[in-house]
């Protein structure tokens, strides 16, 4: 009971001090507004169609195979069809959202960005790689557990392959020999994608102030995730507070830039992220 | 002889025109599409790349070479017709030519400032997959953090050339993204609105 007590108040704490992976994530190039009556309408059905379609009719969507690529091409999208078939992301929270970005968007550069610097400017960018594959190296068990739970076996086979490989080989997951040597990539599956592929929708954006973007399933995707990460069990204090943190500093040191050019190349940033976001995922999803 | 030869060619073509029929997608290596690409990405990989013209004083040269190299293969006006989508048929054929002008001019920068910083990336040619006048050239930036970038180019044939409509980059196409904010911003205010904006953002840089 204590310990499960336990894990719930870190969990939450976990939501709170997790901060702006996602933030920089969509490398992409890649500010208000009600979306129009008939773009809602169009999101409602999709939302619908996902939530109450089974899976087959979700696979269908997209061919299974590789080669053929999706009906994008096929059918030469005419603007008004294109618009009409390219889903977006409900946005109901907008306003409260909008308000989150300018948040994170000061965290990032009164904090995150200046700290991630300063650390940049210490430690070289072979060791912070390294850093980046030793925690990847540890979440193997979310990768795994998801593939499984997507009937990937391919998939689970390879993240152990993985982690013994490079566990062995790439000294506790500094190196990633798994890859260089073996061309093992790693699946990057977590529970939110799970989720989405067996049909459940992403319902709705939300901008998390210090998480960042993500949306109702994938939240609970996150939360989800937190069981099967292993540093969720790190009883020692210390260490369990400085573990995150310590994380995103040494991701962001490696994605300075991504947000800046996110901004610089777009008309209205916050609608950007978001459907930067929402295509990220999606495609993430369709992606084995 | 001939003859002899020309028999499994005319069966090649004869195949290749039923799958085409067919409406299948015909997967293939390193077509024509790719060629045209990488013929274009290897341009303006050399500009980048020259020693010659890395000092500032260049910069005016260096910019006009890539950006000539680039009005070869992307197809501004199909862009900015896709990223305005429902809202483009509304609009005068002069307010067309001045937002595929801005637009273009937006899309120009970016990808100018992006390739500017260009440090060695290797760029990998990882198939095409042709279906009629469209085609998915995928291809793979290998980053010096060793990370892998799938990046997809969407071209459409115009003439004997494979002219760029979209890009995507892990999945994220860049027309879409800019049809939801230009959606956004009509939805919410108005086309003068959105015009105003690209004009601020044209002048920031």
């Amino acid at each position: 009971m204590k310990t499960t007590c336990r894990i719930l108040i870190l969990s939450g704490l976990w939501l709170v001090t997790f901060p702006c992976l996602c933030l920089a994530e969509p490398s992409t190039l890649f500010s208000q507004a009600e979306a129009s009556q008939s773009i809602l309408r169009v999101d409602e059905e999709i939302q619908v169609a996902e939530a109450l379609t089974p899976l087959e009719s979700l696979k269908s969507e997209e061919p299974a195979d590789e080669e053929i690529q999706d009906s994008r091409i096929a059918t030469p999208p005419e603007p008004s069809q294109s618009e009409e078939s390219a889903e977006s992301i409900a946005d109901p929270l907008e306003p409260i959202n909008r308000v989150f970005f300018h948040v994170n968007d000061k965290v990032y550069f009164w904090v995150l960005k200046p700290v991630a610097s300063g650390y940049k400017g210490i430690v070289p960018q072979g060791m912070r790689v390294g850093v980046r594959n030793f925690f990847s190296n540890l979440t193997t068990p979310v990768r795994m557990v998801n593939c499984l739970l997507q009937a990937n076996l391919e998939g689970t086979g390879t993240e152990v392959a993985r982690l013994l490989l490079n566990t062995t080989f790439g000294l506790v997951g500094f190196f990633d020999p798994a890859k260089k040597t073996f061309n093992l990539e790693k699946q990057d599956e977590d529970f939110g994608q799970t989720l989405g592929f067996w049909g459940i929708g992403p319902a709705f954006y939300i901008d998390w102030p210090i998480l960042g973007p993500s949306s109702l399933r994938d939240t609970f995707g996150f939360a989800g995730d937190l069981l099967l990460d292993p540093r969720t069990y790190v009883f020692n204090r210390p260490i369990f507070y400085a573990v995150r943190p310590f994380e995103l500093v040494n991701d962001t040191s490696l994605r300075i830039g991504n947000y800046e050019d996110l901004k610089k190349s777009a008309i209205d940033p916050y609608v950007a992220l978001k459907d930067a976001y929402h295509q990220y995922r999606q495609n993430k999803i369709r992606k084995k | 002889m001939l003859e002899v030869l020309m028999r499994p060619i005319d069966l090649f073509r004869r195949t290749a025109f039923l799958l085409l029929i067919l409406g299948m997608a015909v997967p293939g290596l390193a077509g024509e599409p790719t060629d045209q690409v990488k013929q274009t990405t290897d341009k303006i990989l050399s500009v980048v790349s020259d020693p010659t013209l890395k000092p500032s004083s260049k910069a005016e040269e260096r910019r006009r070479r890539i950006r000539s190299a680039v009005d070869e293969r992307f197809d501004w006006e199909e862009m900015a017709r896709r990223s305005l989508a429902r809202h483009w048929a509304q609009r005068t054929d002069e307010e067309k030519k001045e937002f595929t002008r801005l637009f273009g001019g937006l899309l120009e920068q970016t990808y100018m400032d992006k390739v500017e910083g260009y440090s060695g990336e290797k760029v990998q040619y990882a198939g095409e997959t042709i279906d009629g006048d469209y085609v998915v050239v995928k291809v793979k930036i290998i980053t010096q953090k060793n990370v892998d970038i799938p990046v997809e180019y969407r071209l459409k044939k115009k003439g004997s050339n494979w002219l760029v409509y979209d890009l995507s980059i892990e999945g994220v196409s860049l027309i879409n993204n800019y049809r939801t904010q230009f959606n956004s911003i009509i939805s919410g205010s108005s086309y003068e609105d959105l015009v105003k904006r690209l004009k601020a953002k044209a002048t920031q840089k």
